[in-house]
């Protein structure tokens, strides 16, 4: 190395290549880059198989790019230079109202396939009415003590919903002498048309949750304004569908379901002062250059893709042709599965979390409960089916298959962990509210009651959606559990078999095995998955985002 | 443990009050259901794995057909209808299954993991991460489908005598399954190192890739391997993936041997899948030699989650 004699410094001192650094960070990227890479190729190659969009007419193209994509991108790079929030606002409420549309749809499949409006209304009439006692009885908790009005309500609930003496005296041979509020509702001789009851039912309960909202929002006046407006407008939805070519129950249900609620958080978002009304203008011209572009290729008569998932593969059963074959049995499976799963899964789950973060005292059993669920876990999902399989089918004697069994064994796959992603989120409730709680003379149950879980329960609900997207999609365990790889009808009972979306796609793929149907059913049925847990995850993630700034 | 002595101090009056008792036996029951499901699970794969047994069986007041367990653990032939349960074939395949997802998950999880931790800008973090959950988040007969209908043949350009079934593609999907696993655990491990380290090397003039790789990493070393062991134990558990890509013809293949991936076999998951389509009958050999590759499957992974934990827990450097 030449040295500089005369400023007395070494030529290249405290230089050092700066290759090497450079190289292994580009590869850094190359590696985390190549999964995601590897995965969006794969989407798009699926996503071309079932969409077909090279089959479009270049005049649709032009359509939508001249009604959709210009003024949408127009509108929005406009807003999103004023206004921050409000293009958020509008980009949210875009997405809002097409995921609510895909839910609406799966109701209305419950209401139209699985659930009759009769039996639906008996049963919601069945439980409100209970469920109203209880309330009243517990504005009287000062008066009557705990015990006597456990008892009376568990009472209400078993004579609204079994009569007397109901199952427990048919077992001991008494014959039914009173009977049950449910029943007495289903044997009304003269009964309303079907979609006024699917109104009381779905437009009922979309109305009061919009009423407590709003009435969060403002206060009550403005609630029950609200409440009233979302049932007329669900009636309304009712009277005119058929004007427009919608049979009145899947318009009751997609007014109730995605449009009233799309409606009022707009409202929210745009016309109350914290609102602008910059990002509404966003989201209207989304959506209304989506229609407008809609009916122009209608008009003009250019050709859409020849997509695979089309109404046809959405609406009908399974086919012996690619062509014909259809996911519909195996989306309502997935659906009932789904909200058998959540009934389970939640409260047990955070029934457990709860016990292990505010009633448990740190001793060897919490520790070895602690690590136990970490274990169960790692537990393969087959491992989970043959569990199904021992216990619920072969021991205790359940017919295979079944929506109750499938649902039953998918809970306790994801248990593990709604009980992890639960205990994360009260753990993260600060101590001093429950300190404060305790300092006003709460007792624990009213603590966990009133502090701990409101706070909790959006973190909760986030943990409980992942899990379900984790449990959507699983395979193996239904595979397990012996559920028909075709079925053809919608299962209509806790007791009856079921298909699933995953479980559809792998018979496609495994035992309908041909080029058709690789090229054909398979990737529609791939994208469809893929949506509804899209769908999931996006709600999930949003929920998490929105109570992260503010909570 | 102030803090609790002092609630239960000031609640011991209404602590057994009805609706307390109540309530309390609620959450106390639903945490008691994880241990009654672990319960069930062991004491369903050893009784039904033991009326699967010859040396068993009697004990279990089982007559009729029976294998050896000496057979199970040691043949290498899988052929139910000849009564043949060589389980070393099925384990065989797994091996490789893990292999050579391992061959891939691991050095792309850990770099993942090293460019999150230390280069990654916190915008180029909050977009990767989400992006890389996905990669878990997509169910995995899908992947199972991707292998079978893309992957399949495009390796086929490149090696034209690989099968339509085979586990080159299923080792690749279920690698990059597991890589977000990877990543995210030993990523956790990584951040967990204090600045300070970071810092005295930089104070020594190394540059960053020599604290990346000379600081974090070793660092972080048992947190990494816990993430190994946990992912491979996801990638032996792994079901549908590898049943719709590795095929269903039962055959002993030399895990070590790469010529060997390109011929399908039946990993032990995907054997279990295929007796369960199969005409099995409740109660007989073939039902119960399900619970016996259940049995070495639990075992197995469960084997695993405790060694992981234990690296986790015992070299864990503490700062």
């Amino acid at each position: 190395m030449a040295t500089n004699t005369e400023s007395g410094e070494i030529e290249g001192f405290g230089q050092v290549s700066r290759t090497v650094g450079t190289i292994f960070r580009y590869l850094l990227v190359a590696a985390t880059m190549f999964g995601i890479v590897m995965l969006a190729v794969l989407l798009l190659y699926v996503a071309n198989d079932a969409i077909q969009p090279s089959t479009a007419d270049p005049g649709w193209y032009l359509t939508f790019f001249l009604a959709l994509v210009v003024p949408s991108v127009a509108v929005g790079w406009t807003v999103r230079r004023r206004d921050r929030g409000a293009f958020g606002f509008g980009a949210l409420l875009v997405g809002m109202l097409v995921v609510s549309l895909m839910f609406s749809g799966g109701v209305a499949l419950l209401v139209i396939d699985v659930v009759p409006p009769l039996a639906a209304l008996a049963y919601a009439i069945g439980i409100v009415v209970p469920v109203g006692f209880a309330v009243l009885l517990t504005q009287q908790a000062h008066r009557i003590s705990f015990t006597p009005r456990l008892a009376a309500t568990t009472a209400l609930f078993y004579l609204s919903l079994f009569g007397l003496p109901g199952p427990i005296g048919a077992a001991a041979g008494i014959p039914q002498i009173v009977p049950s509020l449910v029943g007495a509702i289903q044997s009304i001789p003269v009964i309303p048309v079907d979609w006024m009851m699917v109104t009381a039912v779905v437009g009922g309960g979309s109305a009061a949750a919009i009423g407590a909202y709003v009435a969060s929002v403002r206060d009550t006046r403005a609630g029950l304004y609200a409440t009233a407006a979302a049932f007329a407008a669900t009636v309304v939805a009712g009277a005119l569908g058929p004007a427009v070519g919608i049979d009145s129950v899947p318009a009751v249900v997609i007014a109730a379901i995605a449009f009233v609620p799309t409606g009022t958080y707009a409202w929210r978002g745009a016309f109350t002062e914290e609102g602008s009304p910059l990002g509404l203008v966003f989201a209207v011209t989304v959506v209304g250059g989506a229609l407008v572009g809609a009916f122009a290729v209608n008009v003009l008569g250019f050709a859409g893709p020849q997509s695979w998932v089309d109404w046809q593969f959405l609406t009908s059963a399974h086919s012996g042709t690619a062509e014909n074959a259809g996911l519909y049995p195996a989306i309502g499976g997935s659906i009932l599965l789904m909200a058998t799963v959540a009934a389970l899964s939640f409260p047990l789950g955070v029934g457990a979390a709860v016990y292990l973060e505010e009633y448990a005292s740190d001793n060897a059993l919490t520790r070895f409960v602690d690590v136990n669920i970490s274990n169960l876990a790692g537990v393969p999902s087959v491992v989970y089916g043959l569990l199904g399989l021992g216990i619920f089918v072969t021991y205790l004697g359940r017919s295979a298959g079944t929506v109750l069994v499938g649902g039953a064994t998918l809970a306790l796959l994801i248990l593990p962990i709604v009980i992890i992603s639960s205990r994360e989120a009260i753990r993260s409730v600060p101590s001093d509210m429950r300190q404060a709680s305790y300092g006003m003379g709460a007792t624990r149950w009213q603590t966990v009651k009133n502090v701990v879980l409101p706070e909790a329960f959006p973190g909760i609900l986030t943990g409980t959606i992942l899990a379900l997207g984790r449990a959507i999609g699983e395979t193996a365990p239904l595979i397990m559990i012996g559920a028909p790889n075709v079925v053809f009808n919608l299962p209509n009972a806790l007791g009856a078999k079921v298909s699933a979306m995953p479980l559809q796609v792998y018979a496609w793929s495994s035992l309908f095995a041909s080029e058709d149907f690789y090229t054909k059913a398979v990737p529609a049925g791939v994208v469809v998955l893929l949506a509804v847990l899209l769908a999931m995850n996006s709600v999930a993630i949003v929920l998490r985002n929105k109570f992260e700034r503010t909570g | 443990m102030g803090t609790d002595e002092l609630t239960s101090d000031l609640t011991r009056q209404t602590e057994n009050s009805p609706r307390e008792l109540l309530t309390r036996t609620f959450f106390f029951l639903c945490a008691g259901l994880s241990i009654v499901t672990t319960i069930s699970i062991v004491v369903l794969l050893v009784t039904e794995a033991a009326k699967f047994f010859t040396i068993t069986a009697p004990l279990m007041g089982i007559t009729g057909p029976t294998a050896s367990i000496v057979d199970f653990l040691t043949g290498t032939t899988w052929q139910i209808n000849s009564g043949e349960f060589g389980v070393l074939t099925l384990v065989s395949a797994t091996a490789m299954i893990t292999l050579g997802s391992a061959v891939i998950a691991i050095p792309l999880g850990v770099a993942t993991a090293i460019y999150l931790s230390e280069y990654a800008s916190n915008r180029a973090r909050s977009v990767l991460k989400p992006a890389l959950e996905i990669l878990a988040g997509v169910p995995t007969v899908v992947y199972g489908f991707f292998a079978l209908i893309y992957i399949t043949p495009a390796l086929s350009v490149i090696l034209p005598s690989i099968g339509t079934f085979n586990m080159l593609s299923a080792s690749i999907v279920v690698g990059v399954m597991i890589i977000p696993m990877v990543a995210s655990i030993s990523e956790d491990a990584m951040s967990a190192v204090p600045d300070d380290l970071r810092q005295a090397g930089y104070g020594m003039g190394a540059t960053k890739f020599d604290v990346a790789t000379g600081i974090v990493v070793p660092a972080a070393l048992s947190g990494i391997f816990s993430s190994f062991i946990l992912a491979l134990s996801r990638a032996i558990g792994e079901t549908m993936a590898v049943t719709i890509a590795a095929g269903s013809r039962a055959q002993f293949l030399n895990p070590l041997n790469p010529a060997s991936f390109l011929e399908g076999s039946l990993p032990m998951t995907a054997a279990m899948v295929q007796l369960l389509l199969g005409d099995i009958t409740g109660g007989g050999l073939a039902y119960r030699s399900l619970f016996a590759i259940g049995l070495v499957l639990f075992v197995i992974t469960l084997i695993m989650n405790v060694i992981s934990d234990f690296i986790a827990q015992r070299y864990r450097e503490e700062y």
